[in-house]
């Protein structure tokens, strides 16, 4: 039994299973902002292969087994949400020929001072599997949550009932 | 030189939920000092032990990444932005 629930519709979660095959065999980003209401995908770019190609040594990895959203993108998301009082409710990314899993990087990544960045936003990870021929979404998407009281982060589980 | 900071959701606690602040300082680095002086704890956070911009803090000013400019000695005018952008990032699992 996970703890927590995360409420997503079948909408927003077609857009996100798009994002991540229209960008294989890269990682796809990006951030859903919510109302309380209405949820808003804001499809992101993955800079990882320009970091790569400016600094391999600080940046090994390129935009096959890595993202980092586009800074400006990430600004401009976050004015935003401060705006028009929409708090970021996700992040998420795609794992290109990978499993559904929250890495000892996307951890680490995500809570570089020793504590969450975002603790209230989660974690969507997306598994994304093919070849030249196809692209497909084999398993289901996972999520993961901050824990307040266990000080980690943690499975959700996704809730689309709400169509 | 007064240049507005742009402070990310996670460091305000330093900067008692301000979004943004005035500092004063005529390139980042300066800007950097004048900002823990009144926000004590923002410096740490930003540089690394050997006072490098740790990876995952982007600073821009305006709309550059101060990487591709001239890093800490980017020099500010009257009536920039700089905005601190830690990075949201991640990466699979390698064996």
């Amino acid at each position: 039994m996970k703890d927590s629930l995360l409420k997503l519709n079948i909408g927003i979660l077609k857009q996100i299973s798009d994002h991540a095959k229209s960008d294989f065999p890269e990682e796809c980003c990006g951030i859903i902002l919510s109302d309380g209401e209405q949820d808003f995908l804001r499809q992101c770019t993955n800079v990882q292969n320009q970091l790569h190609l400016e600094d391999p040594s600080t940046y090994p990895r390129d935009a096959r087994t890595a993202y980092q959203i586009d800074p400006k993108e990430l600004l401009e998301i976050c004015k935003e949400s401060e705006a028009k009082n929409r708090p970021i409710k996700a992040f998420y990314h795609s794992h290109p020929n990978h499993h559904a899993y929250f890495s000892e990087k996307d951890k680490a990544d995500a809570t570089v001072w020793d504590e969450p960045l975002y603790p209230d936003a989660s974690y969507i990870v997306i598994p994304v599997c093919g070849d030249d021929s196809e692209v497909q979404i084999l398993e289901s998407m996972r999520v993961y949550t901050w824990d307040l009281n266990v000080g980690d982060y943690l499975e959700s589980e996704i809730d689309s009932s709400n169509g | 030189m007064s240049v507005i900071v742009r402070i990310p959701t996670p460091l305000r606690k330093l900067t008692q939920n301000k979004p943004e602040v005035e500092v004063n300082g005529n390139n980042i680095e300066l800007l950097i000092d004048d900002l823990d002086a009144n926000y004590p704890g923002i410096k740490e956070r930003i540089y690394d032990e050997s006072d490098n911009i740790r990876r995952f803090v982007n600073i821009y000013l305006n709309d550059e990444d101060i990487r591709f400019l001239e890093g800490k000695s980017t020099p500010v005018n009257d009536g920039d932005e700089v905005s601190i952008i830690p990075a949201i990032a991640g990466g699979i699992l390698i064996f």
